[in-house]
């Protein structure tokens, strides 16, 4: 008897852990249109980054972790506020393709800039 | 379609394919401990759900140029 309630509990306990999960996956729109996703990612990352400095804060209060004053320049209080996650893909992938296709279009005159150097090196250093 | 529109749409797939993915793998997750005994197969059964529901967003997405993603705005009352 004691057992069966008790898997019978176990197993409404699991059910809505699942449940929870399932509903705010569905209450914050994470499965529907890409804004919303995009809105949500954007959300993520402007209130990740405080909320993990604040548990970081909490937790060195609770043990009693601190960070040696003389290695501190400044105080808590001054601390610079934590970065913001933004990576733009876009600029970043645009800049690396131009880097590289301007890099092989100056590629043979650079080649024969270099090789010409060498040779009047060695040519130098022969004499 | 101009670059810079091309340019916010791949943006929009890729951020909506790290939210699908990582929903995907986290109800993978929960699933996996409550019901499924710690097996692997509903994470990559749920990563494979995300990424399978953004390939079809972006594909949408990048199919129809001349839908223009707006937001509703309630009309005030004077």
């Amino acid at each position: 008897m004691v057992a069966r309630v008790w898997s019978l509990m176990r197993f409404l306990i699991k059910g809505s852990v699942a449940g929870g999960a399932v509903y705010l996956v569905y209450d914050q729109e994470l499965l529907g249109p890409s804004d919303k996703s995009q809105a949500a990612l954007q959300k993520a990352g402007e209130v990740v980054p405080p909320a993990m400095y604040q548990f970081s804060q909490y937790v060195c209060q609770q043990t009693g972790l601190q960070i040696p004053q003389f290695f501190l320049p400044i105080s808590f209080s001054q601390l610079p506020a934590p970065p913001k996650i933004y990576f733009p893909i876009r600029d970043s992938w645009n800049a690396g393709i131009m880097t590289v296709m301007s890099a092989l279009s100056v590629a043979p005159s650079k080649a024969r800039e270099y090789s010409k150097e060498g040779w009047e090196y060695v040519k130098a250093r022969t004499k | 379609m101009s670059e810079s529109e091309l340019g916010r749409k791949w943006d929009r797939c890729l951020a909506d394919a790290v939210v699908k993915i990582g929903t995907g793998f986290g109800l993978g997750i929960v699933f996996s401990l409550t019901f499924f005994k710690r097996r692997m197969w509903p994470l990559a059964f749920g990563s494979g759900m995300g990424l399978g529901m953004a390939y079809s967003n972006c594909q949408h997405d990048f199919q129809a140029p001349y839908l223009l993603h707006g937001k509703y705005v309630k009309e005030q009352e004077q």
